[in-house]
């Protein structure tokens, strides 16, 4: 019993001095972290906004969409919006930034955060990947299946179904969120 | 002059890459560019001399029974703390290196390095053993990189500083890289004909 209770207490010593270092490293890396996370956000914000003027950011749905933020014109006419999306990849949360134009035409889009394994599902990542989303969601659906691909398209995406699931059925959700507006934003 | 043994041994003689063949893993993934070796050999560097420290300054206290937990619980915490400073401070390695910087935990080489030495010897003989064997896996890291990087796409990253972009681009082959070498087949490739050049070598010196 003796030398249960000193190999536990040894564990413990080493975790807690550990532990203790890791948060004073913490505590002086915090604020840059964060600082860095919001450039890259706004960097994303900046990509996705199709050259419109970035609005003031409101709240989303509570669920899936974290936040709008409304486009407008050279005018000051409301034009879209973009959107915050979060859904599920094959290694947990995916974030998403979207811009879309009034009718839920998908402009850009950027993931922002995830998880996914390199070389398949971090595809997604690369410019390519949401360009087979741009321009629908209007008139045209977005694909949310890999057999609404082209054949080219369908073979890059083999192997991550999980991560294009996850992707085109955020970026889905957030076009009907968007056509459901009506255009109030 | 066996102070000097303990941190040129991983550079050749005993070189973790080449010749012990630990870390084969983040070896083959992050060998893309040479910016990434450099990163993640610097990350291993610091792990593999703290950790090797602070097992040595411990090793008479922690029981036979629980040194793996607490090897690993000890690792864990120095990679933590590299991934914490790389985030904050070199975000861009921080993204290039992705998965194969928390991955340093499991490591081969580290955790290797802590049973077979830092277990069993001084502080100052565990310390120069990290930093030797941290510095013979960065050269292996830079030379595979380098190569994987000039001939599979013409180029060499490096880090951008005032007006330079960071980035050399090789005329000549950056047009018609031979691609193949930077995908995993071309790395494992690399790897073989680095590991034969390295065993003719060492026959003879012997």
């Amino acid at each position: 019993m003796k030398h249960i209770a000193r190999i536990a207490l040894v564990l413990f010593a080493i975790s807690a001095v550990c532990t203790a270092l890791c948060a004073v490293v913490n505590e002086v890396t915090a604020p840059a972290i964060a600082q860095n996370t919001e450039k890259t956000r706004l960097e994303a914000l900046e990509a996705v906004a199709a050259g419109y003027t970035i609005g003031k950011e409101q709240e989303g749905n509570g669920g899936d969409i974290a936040y709008v933020i409304p486009l407008a014109d050279e005018s000051g006419k409301t034009a879209g919006c973009i959107l915050q999306l979060s859904s599920s990849g094959y290694g947990g949360e995916m974030t998403i930034v979207a811009s879309y134009s009034l009718d839920g035409t998908l402009l850009g889009a950027k993931l922002m955060a995830d998880s996914e394994t390199p070389g398949l599902g971090k595809k997604a990542e690369e410019d390519w990947y949401m360009a087979m989303f741009q321009g629908k969601g209007g008139t045209e659906p977005i694909p949310t299946a890999k057999s609404m691909l082209p054949a080219d398209l369908n073979a890059q995406v083999s192997g991550a179904t999980i991560t294009f699931t996850g992707v085109s059925s955020a970026l889905a959700a957030g076009s009907e969120y968007v056509k459901g507006l009506g255009g109030s934003i | 002059m066996s102070q000097m043994k303990e941190l040129t041994k991983g550079i050749f003689r005993e070189n973790p890459v080449f010749i012990i063949m630990l870390g084969m893993c983040p070896t083959l993934g992050v060998s893309t560019q040479v910016s990434n070796a450099l990163g993640m050999g610097a990350s291993v560097i610091f792990v593999l001399t703290c950790s090797n420290i602070f097992i040595s300054l411990c090793r008479k206290i922690i029981p036979d029974a629980v040194r793996i937990p607490c090897y690993i619980v000890i690792i864990a915490s120095f990679v933590t703390i590299v991934e914490m400073v790389l985030h904050a401070f070199v975000p861009a390695v921080y993204d290039a290196l992705g998965v194969y910087l928390p991955l340093i935990v499991v490591n081969c080489i580290i955790l290797g390095r802590a049973e077979a030495f830092a277990g069993k010897n001084g502080v100052v003989a565990s310390a120069l053993d990290g930093i030797g064997m941290g510095i013979g896996f960065t050269l292996s890291l830079t030379l595979i990189a380098l190569i994987r990087e000039v001939i599979g796409a013409g180029t060499i990253t490096l880090f951008p500083m005032g007006s330079f972009s960071g980035t050399i681009t090789l005329p000549g082959i950056s047009e018609s890289p031979v691609r193949v070498m930077t995908l995993a087949a071309g790395a494992l490739l690399l790897m073989g004909y680095l590991k034969a050049f390295f065993a003719w070598k060492g026959e003879r010196k012997a």
